[in-house]
């Protein structure tokens, strides 16, 4: 292919590949992950295909969150580092496409969901949309420190969706994991934004550290772990899980409170001293993937 | 002039023949759903 230097980039249809970008593929494989394990926990067993397109539309679904949302806030990706070789704000697509893009994509996820699975399910995935895009993205982002508290809702829902594509019904169990991925956000994402902080104030983002400075963050992250390392245990504490996954959830979870207890003990303002935190910000992602997946063996183990 | 419409005509034929495969894929997966929700055991 010729390179050159066009003038106007987004006056060219937009590359297949910046579409697929719109839809944060990295997020979504943990969006993906949870509500696979959210089926897969379910005690009714839907066939293959039914399930497969559940978490099809679970997936789609959240592609339409990452494109509204970079549709919405293309002028303050264009001002984050780690943001700015987004489609959007590096100029290779227009910001009607991503509109129209995100819409069809939600709108089609939703029936599809309403018409392979039951429209229980479908609902549950139209709120969450509706939520990231409005509640988290469009109100309260760009307004509250708590974005992250109220926010991390949006991404709670892929379990509950699951499981109620399986059965049709919503049960304590989902409504835990619902829990476990609610209380898991903010120490994750105070735990980057942290490190990444000149970056928000720059875009004028009010996440925690920027409003609240770095000693408050960190000692909310580390109170912010008991009620999670609580509701990640309560389901084995219930009598809903097995001991397989209540011993594993009390470890994983144990070691979060330590990590997270480190962090709160650090004093360092500068990137280069944030070792603590960027050790639990990649924690707290296995962390989510061991638990949900211990959840998932644990529920087929014969014992 | 020239080369930009090269540009678009191959990023065109790269869309068309992606949504192609996406609608195929769309036609054989409603049809695997019609199937496992009439309820036939293949």
């Amino acid at each position: 292919m010729p390179t050159l230097e066009l003038t106007n980039p987004a006056a060219l249809p937009a590359d297949w590949r910046d579409f697929l970008a719109l839809t944060k593929p990295r997020v979504m494989s943990l969006v993906v992950f949870s509500g696979l394990c959210g089926l897969l926990v379910a005690p009714v067993q839907l066939p293959i295909v039914l399930g497969f397109t559940a978490i099809l539309c679970i997936a789609l679904g959240a592609g339409a969150c990452g494109a509204l949302n970079q549709w919405y806030e293309v002028e303050v990706d264009a001002k984050m580092r780690r943001t700015a070789k987004r489609p959007l704000p590096a100029g290779r697509m227009d910001r009607q496409s991503a509109l129209q893009f995100g819409v069809g994509l939600g709108a089609f996820s939703v029936l599809l969901m309403g018409l392979a699975t039951n429209w229980l399910a479908a609902l549950l995935l139209a709120a969450s949309i509706l939520f990231y895009v409005f509640i988290y993205t469009i109100w309260l982002k760009p307004r509250t420190a708590q974005n992250i508290v109220i926010g991390g809702a949006a991404g709670a829902f892929p379990p509950l969706i699951g499981w109620v594509a399986a059965t049709g019904h919503v049960a304590s169990l989902p409504l835990l994991l619902f829990a476990i991925i609610f209380l898991w956000t903010p120490p994750h994402f105070w735990a980057l934004s942290l490190f990444v902080r000149s970056d928000y104030a720059a875009a004028g983002i009010p996440m925690l550290p920027v409003v609240a400075g770095f000693e408050s963050t960190r000692r909310q992250i580390l109170l912010y772990t008991f009620p999670m390392a609580a509701s990640a245990v309560a389901p084995w504490l219930l009598g809903l899980t097995g001991v397989v996954y209540g011993v594993s959830a009390a470890i994983l979870s144990f070691v979060f409170v330590v990590l997270a207890a480190r962090v709160a003990a650090n004093r360092a303002t500068d990137p280069a001293g944030m070792d603590p935190e960027k050790h639990l910000f990649a924690y707290s992602v296995f962390y989510l993937f061991a638990l949900f997946t211990v959840l998932v063996a644990d529920r087929f183990l014969p014992w | 002039m020239k080369v930009e419409d090269e540009i678009i005509r191959k990023r065109q034929r790269e869309r068309a023949r992606i949504m192609a495969l996406l609608l195929g894929a769309f036609v054989i997966l409603l049809f695997f759903i019609t199937i496992a929700k009439t309820g036939m055991n293949w």
